[in-house]
């Protein structure tokens, strides 16, 4: 057997470029546990965990699409409408509630609207050839619309018996909205880290041209993507709707900054430097971690918007010189 | 090739291969008339000079934002902070009316350089430190949003009612019959068209947008021109911003946002009036007169307001997917008839 | 696992009678071609020769005019990528197409990743699986845990054939110029590997430029020239290479090159290179004089193509000094490079040499706008009259300058990058690799100018691949190989078997394999 020449100059780069969002956010946590005490309390740790379940799936739902598109938010794949869908769902399930429908059938409702956005998109995408960038904005922008108009754009409240249960229960002292979202957690990491489809996924995204060598369907994996995207934001809907007790108007907004900054952050987690779905996961409670950390200390909210604002920023930079000094 | 292209039959002359080209070269504007016939029907009003009129006025400062999309996308890129400059301008042009009380021409100019900053932020941003368009021009964006809001204290608007007729006058007055907002657009849509079509820096542009290495290799100075590119546009996107402080006397911040996703978008559809695809100024004319008649129309027909815009938002969305269906169509057409290359 | 890995192929391959024309063109004449199951067979042949055509055709991206291919004693029916990865015949290309963010297991089972019967993918299989393969098909150890991206380029070869061969169902793999970007010792271990592989039984097409290597590995040698296939020879030793350059050549220099109109004033260099050092090569020293044609040869991985880029600007010139006139200069970028006298035609000429959709008279008017204009307004008319007038000093057809220049043959592409070139004030022009896919005819015309460019005063470089160009254009040549400058003689006296021997090294071996 014959030893390997070890490998050859090869250009990397010294220093971990994509580390330095991360340790940021560390710098900023330690911070609030020294401002604020209480920050590390058992209380305020269950709240935030239960404010990221809605984040953190539709954090599962965009890492699908990026991983099978690519992580250049111009040119890869990216699904910008997902937070819109989730308030959509949450919207048919608000106006349902009150229209007395059984809940399978709203479950079914909600599930299906979603999902037509996905295929919506996927449409757009790969046989009309939109960039995805543009084809998602602009169904977000349609799918906020139809929201409103569904809704009257006015607040819908509903105590639901189920909802109620769901919002204020839990088991073993863990609130019910954890459990779902680590539920969904386990269902996405299994599909696209442990199952072949994922890896196919993983593939299309890495590059194309290698992925049509090896014989896999791009375009149906590309729509598979957005489809369980869609999935995603069917299921954030639930914690969204527990979370509010109800469907609001524009309460997508704040979640799409989040959610794009959170995937991407999650990067930093993973060895092979790539979004992933538990990289989402860890992204999405340190940027909860955060919002939490900024509410108790009374930092004004556009102080809060800043910061993520540079946060983001500073992350997407980040990914691009790294893509740079790779190959 | 792709299998697609290689399965369609080649005997030219069948039926569904001609009806597949009308719509490659008009499917859009067929909608479009489809559309104005379905509003003139529903409104008697809506097909009037008076009202065409209106609707010219109300969105000349879109034309003049789209404008500069259009110039930024046909070099390669794209400007998410126009907005920003089209704010920077009025707040500038506002801060030189109110505080200095210098005459309009030279509140006017306080806009240009105003807008002018944004551009040499983002030119440093993607020449200096090398960071893509998107990236580039969102953090500019950011940034100028955030400062906005920093020195309004939180985004309160900075009135002037009592400012000199002569600056409101650039919004609200007439040249020759046509209000001045309309005849501001036409001109700079007239200069950007010249500029783009038959100027040498039209000419390296367009190369720099289509293949930026060759454009390299061939002499042509990238950055330099690429650097005037996004200095025009937000120097645009401000005069667009003295419009509207003149329309509105006040310098309300974060005003410009809402046109940063129409001006794209009439951007984009613009490109299915072009044969090769590529954005172009008659093009994004035609979008920013389709987006503002829809509006239009949809205004007419009495609707209330979240109905509007849920078919504001669809008819945009449509628009999109049609414009680039027909450019796919085209090239794929184009490559057929000349074989491939 | 292993014993599995492999069928033992019966029979072999047999390609009868190939042909292939493009365009009325023959590439490939009624070639044959058989290769017994156990055996690596070298395939040679200069550029246009019709290896790759025939190689294309062998992966079902190509249909023959004429002719047959039998697998394992089977005529192939139909030829298409499925097909022939059917029957087992696999290709390591020259492009890797691997995913950086994979690794090693992950990227050899790329499409058929093996699961556990609940659904979940079994890593530790594929894993294992991989290592084993490496282990006792390539005798190589190679941990399948590691990334893609952290790999040296012999490692990624062969990954590159672990995904070829891990199904266990390839009976003949078609090896192209897997060694180019190889170091002589990672060579020696890709050697290895490609020699256990003939140990189980599969067949073995190998391809390469380099001669020494061809006879090092290969049991039988078929080479090419012209479409035909001119030799086969069942033994071939290190003094055979000789005989393989002198069966690849043989094309007779006729006037497609034209004699200097005097002899070049070598007395002052106008471009001076000393000691220059890039990344992909060192220690150069060279000089340009005004009115002569300098040649650089060399192989893929010679660092000529580097050389190029750094002159023009691309590349920053990390050691040793670059002279101008005399003057010594950095050159940044290519507008510097132009404005200080160079000017390029480069080597991919489609993409970067021209802007596709743009017109002929666009494309030619670009690098010399300032005579075209008046306060940067275009004149439209001059402008089109002045590329008129170049597209008839160099004959490009069709004569329509406003047509978008995508539809222009490859020859006529190539004078438009001349015209434009012409058209400015260079003294210096780069041509790289200035007729890659272009015909014969165009070929003469392109020669004839760059000798009358010479004439004028100019300086030219010619980097190129075609020996036959190399020696028939140029007056001198620079041979380059890995990196540095091994000769720098007069094309008088040079034959193209000399010149083969010294980019490919087929004399004198630098280490042994």
């Amino acid at each position: 057997m014959s030893d390997m020449p070890q490998p050859g100059l090869r250009r990397r780069l010294a220093f971990p470029i994509d580390k330095i969002p991360l340790l940021l956010f560390a710098a900023l946590l330690l911070f609030f546990c020294f401002q604020a005490p209480w920050f590390l309390s058992w209380q305020n740790l269950s709240v935030i965990l239960t404010q990221t379940a809605p984040l953190a799936i539709l954090c599962f739902g965009l890492a699908c699409v990026i991983i099978g598109g690519g992580d250049d938010v111009v040119s890869g794949g990216i699904d910008l409408s997902l937070p819109a869908t989730s308030v959509l769902a949450v919207a048919v399930v608000s106006i349902g509630v009150q229209l007395d429908v059984s809940i399978f059938l709203l479950a079914l409702l909600a599930v299906a609207a979603a999902l037509l956005a996905g295929l919506l998109n996927a449409l757009m995408v790969v046989r009309v050839g939109l960039p995805p960038l543009l084809a998602t904005l602009a169904s977000s922008v349609a799918i906020v619309g139809l929201t409103n108009y569904l809704a009257r754009q006015r607040r819908i409240s509903i105590d639901a018996p189920w909802l109620v249960a769901f919002r204020d229960g839990d088991l073993l002292g863990i609130p019910w909205a954890v459990w779902f979202m680590l539920a969904v957690f386990v269902l996405y990491q299994f599909l696209v880290h442990h199952s072949r489809w994922g890896q196919h996924l993983q593939a299309s995204g890495g590059s194309r041209e290698a992925a049509e060598l090896a014989g896999l369907p791009f375009k149906s994996l590309m729509l598979h993507s957005y489809l369980l995207a869609g999935f995603a934001a069917a299921l954030a809907a639930l914690t969204l709707l527990s979370r509010g007790s109800g469907s609001s108007p524009g309460a997508e907004e704040p979640l799409l900054l989040e959610m794009v900054l959170a995937t991407f952050i999650g990067t930093a987690f993973s060895r092979r430097r790539v979004v992933t779905i538990w990289g989402a996961l860890l992204g999405a409670l340190l940027v909860n971690a955060l919002s939490n950390g900024l509410a108790l200390m009374r930092v004004d909210i556009f102080w809060v918007g800043t910061v993520k604002g540079a946060l983001i920023l500073l992350v997407l930079s980040a990914a691009a010189v790294q893509r740079r000094g790779q190959l | 090739m792709s299998q697609s292209t290689m399965a369609v039959n080649t005997a030219s002359g069948s039926r569904g291969d001609r009806a597949l080209m009308l719509f490659a070269r008009y499917g859009f504007q067929l909608m479009l008339l489809v559309f104005i016939l379905f509003f003139a029907l529903n409104s008697p009003v809506f097909f009037t000079v008076e009202n065409l009129a209106n609707v010219l006025q109300g969105n000349a400062i879109l034309l003049i934002v789209a404008l500069a999309m259009t110039l930024v996308v046909v070099a390669g890129g794209i400007d998410l902070s126009v907005g920003v400059a089209l704010d920077f301008g009025a707040a500038f042009a506002l801060v030189a009316l109110k505080t200095w009380h210098w005459p309009w021409q030279a509140a006017v100019l306080a806009a240009l350089t105003g807008g002018a900053l944004v551009g040499l932020v983002n030119a440093i941003l993607i020449l200096g430190f090398k960071v893509k368009p998107f990236l580039a021009t969102l953090g500019t964006w950011f940034i100028g949003s955030s400062l906005e809001r920093v020195l309004t204290d939180g985004g309160g608007p900075i009135a002037y009612r009592r400012m000199a007729t002569a600056y409101h006058d650039i919004a609200v007055g007439s040249l020759w019959g046509i209000a001045i907002p309309v005849v501001i657009a036409v001109a700079l849509m007239l200069i950007c068209y010249l500029l783009l079509e038959r100027t040498l820096f039209g000419k390296r542009i367009h190369a720099v947008g289509l293949n930026p290495v060759a454009s390299l290799l061939a002499g042509v100075n990238v950055k330099r021109n690429l650097f005037w590119v996004l200095i025009a546009s937000s120097v645009l996107c401000a005069i667009g911003g003295v419009i509207l402080s003149a329309n509105l006397r006040q310098f309300s911040p974060l005003a410009g946002q809402s046109y940063l996703l129409d001006a794209i978008a009439a951007v984009f559809i613009g490109t299915a009036f072009h044969p090769q695809g590529r954005p172009n100024v008659p093009g994004t004319l035609a979008g920013v007169l389709f987006l503002g008649l829809m509006a239009n129309g949809l205004n007419l027909m009495g609707l209330d307001f979240i109905l509007k815009d849920a078919l504001n938002g669809l008819v945009l969305l449509v628009a999109l997917v049609l414009s680039f269906w027909q450019g796919r169509l085209r090239q794929r057409l184009q490559w057929q008839q000349r074989g491939s290359s | 696992m292993t014993q599995s890995l492999h069928r033992a192929a019966a029979g072999g391959l047999f390609m009868r009678h190939i042909r292939k024309a493009f365009a009325g063109v023959a590439a490939l004449d009624g070639v044959d071609l058989t290769v017994h199951p156990g055996e690596i067979h070298g395939l040679i042949g200069e550029n246009g020769a019709g290896k790759s055509t025939l190689i294309k055709i062998l992966a079902g991206v190509c249909t023959p005019d004429d002719g047959e291919i039998s697998v394992g004693g089977r005529v192939l029916a139909s030829v298409s990528p499925a097909a022939v990865q059917q029957e087992g015949i696999r290709f390591i290309h020259q492009e890797l197409h691997l995913i950086p963010h994979f690794t090693v297991a992950e990227s050899v089972f790329i499409g058929q990743e093996r699961s556990h019967r609940w659904g979940g993918l079994n890593r530790r299989a594929m894993r294992a699986d991989s290592e084993a393969f490496f282990r006792e098909v390539l005798n190589i150890r190679l941990d399948g845990n590691r990334l893609i991206r952290d790999l040296s380029q012999a490692e990624l070869k062969l990954v590159q054939i672990a995904r070829a061969l891990i199904d266990g169902e390839a009976r003949l793999v078609v090896f192209d110029e897997p060694t180019a970007p190889l170091e002589a010792r990672e060579a020696a271990l890709l050697f290895d590997a490609i020699r256990a592989l003939k140990a189980r039984g599969i067949a073995i097409i190998y391809v390469s430029h380099y001669l020494n290597e061809i006879t090092q590995i290969c049991d039988r040698v078929t080479v090419l020239r012209n479409g035909r296939q001119v030799a086969t020879l069942d033994e071939v030793k290190a003094e055979d290479v000789d005989r393989l350059i002198a069966l690849m050549v043989g094309r007779e220099l006729t006037t497609l090159f034209a004699a200097p109109a005097a002899q070049a004033d070598t007395s002052v260099p106008w471009l001076t290179l000393e000691n220059g050092g890039g990344e992909a090569f060192r220690q150069l020293n060279m000089q340009l004089f005004p009115g002569e044609i300098v040649g650089i040869a060399g192989l893929s991985g010679s660092g000529r193509e580097q050389l190029i880029d750094t002159l023009y600007g691309l590349y920053p010139l990390r050691q040793g000094t670059l002279r101008i006139a005399g003057k010594a200069v950095k050159l940044r970028s290519p507008v510097q490079a132009i404005a200080r006298g160079i000017a390029l035609v480069p080597r991919d000429r489609r993409h970067h040499g021209l802007i596709q959709p743009l017109s002929v008279a666009d494309n030619i008017n670009i690098a010399s706008p300032q005579s075209l204009s008046r306060f940067g307004w275009e004149l439209k008319e001059k402008a089109r009259k002045n590329a008129l007038a170049l597209a008839e000093k160099l004959d490009i057809r069709p004569r329509n300058v406003r047509q978008a220049v995508r539809y222009l043959s490859g020859g006529n592409q190539q004078k438009v990058i001349l015209a434009r070139w012409l058209n400015s004030h260079s003294q210096l022009f780069i041509l790289d690799e200035p007729t890659l896919g272009v015909d014969v005819g165009a070929r003469a015309e392109i020669y004839h100018l760059t000798r009358q460019l010479a004439d004028k005063g100019r300086c030219v470089l010619v980097s190129s691949s075609d020996a036959s160009e190399l020696i028939g254009l140029c007056d001198r040549l620079l041979v380059m190989r890995r990196g540095e400058i091994v000769a720098d003689v007069p094309t008088e006296n040079l034959t193209q078997d000399g010149l083969l021997a010294l980019t490919s090294g087929g004399s004198e071996q630098e280490t042994p394999l």
